[in-house]
C-alpha cells in the first residue's frame, strides 16, 4: 500500500468518487493504482483465497453468470437506501467455469483484449499486487457499465492471488484450456530462481489445472528467461512444445504479443519478444 | 538440562524362534540403541570409551565395541527404519544431512553414508522396496536418493537438468539491456553485469551425490508419506499453506493426482491408516480424516477440544488455559497409527506440542472423541512393538524430561524425570501403563541420553518447532 498519508488519502478520495453513480462508466486512472514492482511470492501476505475451488465465490466476479439470481446481502452491504448504493453483488456458484487464466496479469491489457475474442469463455486475470488488481477490477466494472446493452466484458474478471502458492485452490483438475504467462518478472538474483513463475516443479501444477490439449503460452523480452522457461517446460513430461506452424495459426499468440502492457512497451522500445507455447499431453497409464 | 529423545524407533528382529526387540533413540547429537538381548550401543562412539578400549583397561561391560570414529555436532531431527529392518535413516538438522546406518545382529551402529542436502530436510520416508529415500525439505521440494548409492551414483553428480543449482549459476542476463524493466529490475541487472565482469560468484556448493528432484510446492513442506495401493505408488505431501497433495510415486512423481482440500491452518503431520485412510493435522482445531484415494473428507476429529478438556482437568495446567476453547491453540506434532492385530479397529495416537498427554481416537466407521493418556512430560515421539507372546502391542512414548509438563520453555527443577513410558491397550480399549517384557528390555535406554545441555533456547528449538508454522495475520503485504 502507498506510504505517505497524504497520498493515501488522495487515492481513497479518488476511489470513492469513482464509485458514485455518475462516474460508474469512467475508466480508472492508472496513476492512482501504482505499486512497487515486486511482491515476494514466498511470504504470507494477508491473502484471501478459497479453501478449495468449490468454496470459491465465483458469482461476485462473474455476476452475469450467477446461479442464484436473487441476491442476498453480505455483511457490510447495508439495507438502507438513503445513500446511493451500487447494485449489490450476487454470491455463490456460476453456471460456467473459468477456462482461461492470465497469470500475473498486471494492468490487464491481455485480459481486455481476449474478452471480446472469446465472448463465451470466462477469463480470469490473477495478480498478486493489491493496487494493480484493484485497477483491473475497476476497469472491468467500468467496461461492463459502458457495454450494458451488449453484455460485453461480463466474461472477464480479476482476482488478487499468489498463483505460485494457491493455483489449485482456485481451479479443479483439468479445468483450464489456456494459461498465459506473459512477461513474468525475471528475478535476476540467483537465490530467487525458485521465485520464477516457471519451474520444473511448478509446471506440475500448471499441468494439473490444464485439461489435456490445453496450452501454456509464454512470452518475454529477456532471452535468458525465455531459455529458462523453454528448458523447464520441455523437460516436464506433461508438456510438448507447439511447432512454428501451430504457433502461427493460434490467434492468441498475436494478441499476447501486441496487447499485453509489457508487449506494447517492448514494441515502443524496439525490443525482442520471445514466444513459446506448450500443449498439455494426456497422462500416461500408471507403470 | 537433560536432552530427551526427540525420535524413537522400535523394531522386532525375532527370527527362527529367537526373539529380539530393539529400540533406537535419538537424543541431541547422539543415537542410542538398546536390544532386549541386553546389548546396547551409542553413535558416535564416545571418545573416553574408545580410550578405555585402547588402553585395554577394564572390561567394556555390556557395551558393544564400536569402530566408527565419527564426530557429529548436529542434532537429530528425523529417524526411520527401513521396511526390511536392515537400515536406519536419520536426519541431522543443522548440517542438513541424511545419514544411513546399518543395523547388524550385534547391535552395532555403523554409519554407511552421510549426504548433506542444500536445504534442510523436514521429513523423510523410504519407498516400499527400500530402494529410495524420499526427502521433503524446507524449501518445498521432494528429492529421491538411493538408500545405498551404487558406485556410479557416487561418481555421477546430479544430472545438470535435475539440479537447479548449477543451472542457476549459468544464468547470464545478456539480452536484457535493450528491454524495458522496472527501476529495481534494472538495478539488479546492473549489479549482475558488474558481477559478471568480476567473474562468476562462487556458486553455492551443490551436492555431488545422486539426488533427483521429484516434485515441489512453493511453500514449506512439513511431512511426506509414501503408500502403495493396488500396485500403484503414491507420494503424499503436506505444506504450511494448508495443502495436502497426492502425487504419483516415482517414476511419475511429476503427475499430481489431486489435493485433499479443507485445512485452514498449517498442516504439520500426515498419517496413512490402514491403506485407504489418511489423517492430517496441524494448527486447525480438528484432525481431518480422508478417503485420500478419492480426495474426500470423511470426518473431523476434535483434537483441540480433547486437549482443552484434558488440560482443564489438570490442576497445575488449568490456569494456563484461556477461558474459552475457541481462543485456545493446538499444534499437532505427531500422529501414529496403532498396529492392532484385528484390522477392523483403526486407531491413532496423537501428540500436540507442549502437551503432557497422548490422545487416542478411533477413525473410520467407529470413531471416538479422543481419550487422553496422561504422561509425566510433554509427548515427543511414539513407536510400537509387539512382544513375542503378547498379542497386544506396546506403545513406547518418549517424553520431555527437560521442560515442565505443559510448557515448552520452563525448565524442570528435578533432573531425574523419566524419558520413556510404556503403555498397552486393555480389552476395553483403554491404554494403561504396561510393566511387561518390553519395559524390562528397554528400561536401560530410559537412562541414557546425550550429554546435558545448558543452552535452553537451543533445546527449545530442537524439540518445539511446530507452533512456529502458524501464520501471523497481516505480517506483511
Ligand atoms: C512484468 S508484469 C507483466 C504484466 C502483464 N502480464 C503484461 O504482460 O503486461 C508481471 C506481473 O506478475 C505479477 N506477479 C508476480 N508474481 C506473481 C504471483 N506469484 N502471483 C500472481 N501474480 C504475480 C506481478 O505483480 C506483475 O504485475
Amino acid at each position: 500500500m502507498p506510504g505517505e498519508p497524504a497520498k493515501r488519502l488522495k487515492r481513497e478520495e479518488y476511489k470513492n468518487a469513482l464509485h458514485s453513480e455518475e462516474n460508474k462508466a469512467e475508466l480508472p486512472k492508472k496513476r492512482f493504482y501504482r505499486q512497487r514492482a515486486h511482491a515476494n511470492p514466498f511470504s504470507d501476505h494477508s491473502l484471501q483465497y478459497p479453501r478449495s475451488p468449490a468454496d470459491m465465490d465465483w458469482a461476485s466476479y462473474y455476476p452475469a453468470y450467477a446461479v442464484n439470481k436473487e441476491i442476498e446481502m453480505t455483511e457490510g452491504e447495508s439495507h438502507d437506501h438513503d445513500q446511493q448504493q451500487p447494485a449489490p453483488t450476487p454470491h455463490g456458484p456460476i453456471s460456467k467455469q473459468v477456462e482461461i487464466a492470465d497469470i500475473g496479469c498486471g494492468y490487464g491489457g491481455l485480459l481486455f483484449a481476449l474478452a471480446p475474442k472469446f465472448p463465451e469463455t470466462l477469463i480470469l486475470g490473477m495478480e498478486i499486487r493489491t493496487a494493480v488488481t484493484e485497477y483491473v477490477q475497476e476497469k472491468v466494472r467500468a467496461l461492463r457499465t459502458q457495454h450494458l446493452s451488449t453484455n460485453s466484458y461480463q466474461n472477464a474478471s480479476c482476482i488478487r492471488a499468489n498463483t505460485m502458492k494457491f493455483l489449485p485452490n482456485f481451479f479443479k483438475k483439468g479445468q483450464l484450456s489456456k494459461i498465459f504467462l506473459c512477461f513474468p518478472d525475471p528475478h535476476f538474483k540467483q537465490r530467487k530462481h525458485k521465485a520464477r513463475i516457471v519451474s520444473y516443479t511448478l509446471n506440475s501444477e500448471y499441468a494439473y489445472v490444464l485439461k489435456p490439449g490445453g496450452v501454456v503460452y509464454t512470452i518475454t523480452d529477456v532471452e535468458d528467461l525465455h531459455k529458462w522457461m523453454v528448458g523447464h517446460l520441455e523437460r516436464h513430461p506433461s508438456f510438448e512444445r507447439l511447432n512454428e506452424e501451430e504457433e502461427k495459426s493460434d490467434e492468441c499468440v498475436e494478441i499476447m504479443r501486441m496487447e499485453t502492457e509489457e508487449g506494447k512497451k517492448v514494441t515502443r522500445n524496439g525490443g525482442n519478444k520471445y514466444v513459446a507455447c506448450f500443449r498439455r499431453i494426456e497422462d500416461p497409464p500408471w507403470p | 538440562m537433560p536432552i530427551p529423545f526427540t525420535c524413537i524407533e522400535a523394531c522386532d528382529l525375532s527370527e527362527d524362534g529367537k526373539s529380539e526387540l530393539r529400540l533406537y533413540g535419538a537424543s541431541g547429537t547422539r543415537l542410542f540403541v538398546q536390544s532386549s538381548s541386553g546389548a546396547s550401543a551409542v553413535w558416535p562412539e564416545e571418545a573416553d570409551v574408545r580410550n578405555d578400549e585402547e588402553n585395554g583397561e577394564g572390561p567394556p561391560g555390556k557395551r558393544v565395541k564400536l569402530s566408527d570414529p565419527v564426530e557429529n555436532t548436529s542434532n537429530f531431527s528425523c529417524l526411520t527404519i527401513t521396511n526390511d529392518k536392515k537400515h536406519l535413516v536419520a536426519v541431522t538438522a543443522e548440517d542438513k544431512c541424511i545419514r544411513v546406518f546399518s543395523i547388524d545382529s550385534e547391535c552395532r551402529i555403523k554409519q554407511l553414508s552421510e549426504r548433506c542436502m542444500a536445504r534442510r530436510p523436514c521429513a523423510i520416508c523410504v519407498t516400499a522396496d527400500d530402494s529410495l529415500i524420499l526427502c521433503a525439505d524446507k524449501f518445498g521440494d521432494v528429492y529421491s536418493l538411493p538408500l545405498i548409492p551404487s558406485p556410479e551414483d557416487e561418481q555421477q553428480p546430479a544430472a545438470p537438468e535435475q539440479a537447479d543449482v548449477p543451472e542457476e549459476s549459468s544464468f547470464v542476463p545478456s539480452a536484457s539491456v535493450l528491454t524495458v524493466h522496472s527501476g529495481r529490475n534494472r538495478k539488479v541487472l546492473e549489479a549482475q553485469l558488474k558481477q559478471a565482469k568480476k567473474g562468476p560468484k562462487k556458486p553455492k556448493e551443490a551436492p555431488t551425490f545422486k539426488h533427483d528432484l521429484l516434485l515441489g510446492h512453493v511453500s514449506m513442506l512439513t511431512d511426506i508419506a509414501y503408500a502403495v495401493v493396488d500396485k500403484r505408488s503414491y507420494i503424499i505431501t503436506a505444506d504450511r499453506d494448508e495443502h495436502v497433495r497426492v502425487s504419483r510415486g516415482p517414476p511419475q512423481a511429476h503427475i499430481i493426482e489431486d489435493f485433499c482440500h479443507g485445512h485452514e491452518a498449517f498442516i504439520s503431520r500426515l498419517c496413512v491408516v490402514g491403506q485407504d485412510l489418511l489423517v492430517s493435522g496441524g494448527g486447525d482445531p480438528d484432525l481431518f480424516v480422508w478417503d485420500w484415494l478419492h480426495y474426500k473428507l470423511l470426518q473431523k476429529l476434535p483434537i483441540r477440544n480433547a486437549v482443552f478438556e484434558f488440560m482443564r482437568a489438570q490442576t497445575d495446567l488449568a490456569s494456563t488455559l484461556p477461558e474459552d476453547v475457541s481462543s485456545f491453540k493446538v499444534a499437532v506434532s505427531g500422529i501414529w497409527s496403532v498396529p492392532h492385530a484385528q484390522s477392523d479397529v483403526k486407531e491413532i495416537l496423537v501428540a500436540c506440542e507442549g502437551v503432557p498427554a497422548l490422545f487416542s481416537f478411533n477413525v473410520g466407521s467407529s470413531s471416538t472423541t479422543g481419550q487422553a493418556i496422561a504422561l509425566s512430560g510433554n509427548a515427543l515421539d511414539v513407536t510400537f512393538v509387539q512382544a513375542g507372546t503378547e498379542s497386544t502391542c506396546t506403545a513406547i512414548v518418549s517424553v520431555d524430561n527437560a521442560h515442565m509438563p505443559g510448557s515448552t520453555t520452563e525448565i524442570r527443577k528435578d533432573e531425574s524425570a523419566v524419558r520413556l513410558h510404556f503403555f498397552s491397550p486393555q480389552s476395553d480399549g483403554q491404554w494403561t501403563q504396561a510393566a511387561g517384557a518390553v519395559q524390562q528390555a528397554f528400561e536401560g535406554l530410559g537412562g541414557s541420553a546425550d550429554k546435558p545441555t545448558t543452552n535452553a533456547k537451543a533445546l527449545h528449538n530442537i524439540l518445539y518447532g511446530v507452533e512456529n508454522l502458524r501464520k501471523r495475520p497481516g505480517s506483511d503485504d
